[in-house]
């Protein structure tokens, strides 16, 4: 018998069914079953509903950067929903049917041939998630936090972007309430593309602005 | 003499501009508790139980030794706990048994 096989035999009854679930919630880690023990001591004053909960996962399930490229898209070919999104960018997200499940206010911030934006939140992990989704880990770490506000041309260049030095580079502090987007360059040679091909080239990290966007 | 001033300028989440190590491009996949944590916040927020604000306050009310120690969710739960306790709206006793409960599922 393989010693790494457990032995099934000597708790009173034979069985040949695995005992995976019993494995699977013995790996919880004392967090996970905090998680569970404070969701469902919530429910059962009735603070919250095991629904909304349901309800929140799918909704974070739907927002990816992709809903972040159609606002892009959008702005490149459409001259006054871009001025409309720079007016007011969760308005203008709505206008696309991306609705804000919070009350954070979203500032879009354009790249030009004179300035390079990036986003940061140097206190915790404010992300513009309606549009983004979920933050990249990276994003919530110290070394990014700590240094995209007083190096910024260093960090990007770990990223393998090098931003000329004519090239102003603004970085962007999120908060709780106010969260940022970066509107990057429209590279040349997408003159004839479709607004679909046009979402289809922009990239999650380049609406942070560690990237640029490529062909 | 021993620097102790910068333990009150800066409060553990106050990172921005200190000096730190290159980045490394980690990512992953949550995990479904994690995920289930993520949504709890949102929750919370939206019943006007526990704001991003107050969120990102209990964590760093977890000190410097917990913060460095704890993953991100693991951090927001424990801070959430405590909030709750803060609010009178859980107590110790509450959790510590439905823990229990749990624990033997």
């Amino acid at each position: 018998m393989d010693p790494k096989e457990p032995k099934h035999d000597d708790h009173g009854h034979n069985h040949d069914h695995s005992h995976d679930a019993i494995t699977a919630s013995k790996n919880r880690s004392y967090y996970e079953i905090m998680e569970i023990a404070v969701r469902e001591l919530l429910v059962e004053q009735k603070l919250i509903g095991a629904d909304e909960i349901r309800r929140q996962i799918e909704v974070l399930d739907s927002r990816t950067p992709a809903l972040g490229a159609k606002v892009v898209a959008r702005a490149w070919v459409d001259s006054d929903f871009r001025s409309r999104l720079v007016a007011d960018g969760r308005a203008a997200c709505e206008e696309l049917g991306i609705s804000f499940y919070d009350d954070t206010q979203l500032i879009v911030l354009e790249n030009t041939d004179t300035v390079h934006n990036l986003i940061v939140c140097t206190l915790c992990s404010c992300y513009p998630r309606p549009v983004l989704g979920l933050p990249p880990d990276w994003y919530k770490l110290k070394p990014y936090r700590a240094r995209a506000v007083s190096e910024p041309r260093s960090v990007l260049a770990e990223f393998g972007t090098v931003i000329p030095d004519n090239v102003e580079i603004r970085v962007s502090d999120s908060t709780a309430m106010v969260r940022y987007l970066v509107l990057p360059n429209r590279p040349n040679g997408t003159e004839k593309y479709t607004e679909e091909q046009l979402a289809a080239i922009v990239t999650r990290d380049t609406m942070i602005g560690v990237a640029q966007v490529k062909l | 003499m021993t620097d102790t001033s910068s333990l009150m300028t800066r409060l553990p989440n106050d990172i921005g501009g200190v000096p730190a190590d290159h980045i490394v491009r980690s990512e992953h996949e949550l995990e479904p508790w994690e995920k289930r944590c993520h949504a709890l916040a949102d929750v919370l927020d939206f019943r006007k139980i526990i704001n991003t604000e107050e969120k990102r306050r209990g964590v760093e009310a977890l000190g410097s030794e917990i913060i460095g120690k704890l993953t991100y969710y693991e951090r927001w739960i424990v801070a959430f706990s405590n909030i709750l306790f803060e609010k009178r709206i859980l107590t110790p006793e509450s959790l510590s048994k439905k823990i229990d409960e749990v624990s033997l599922r």
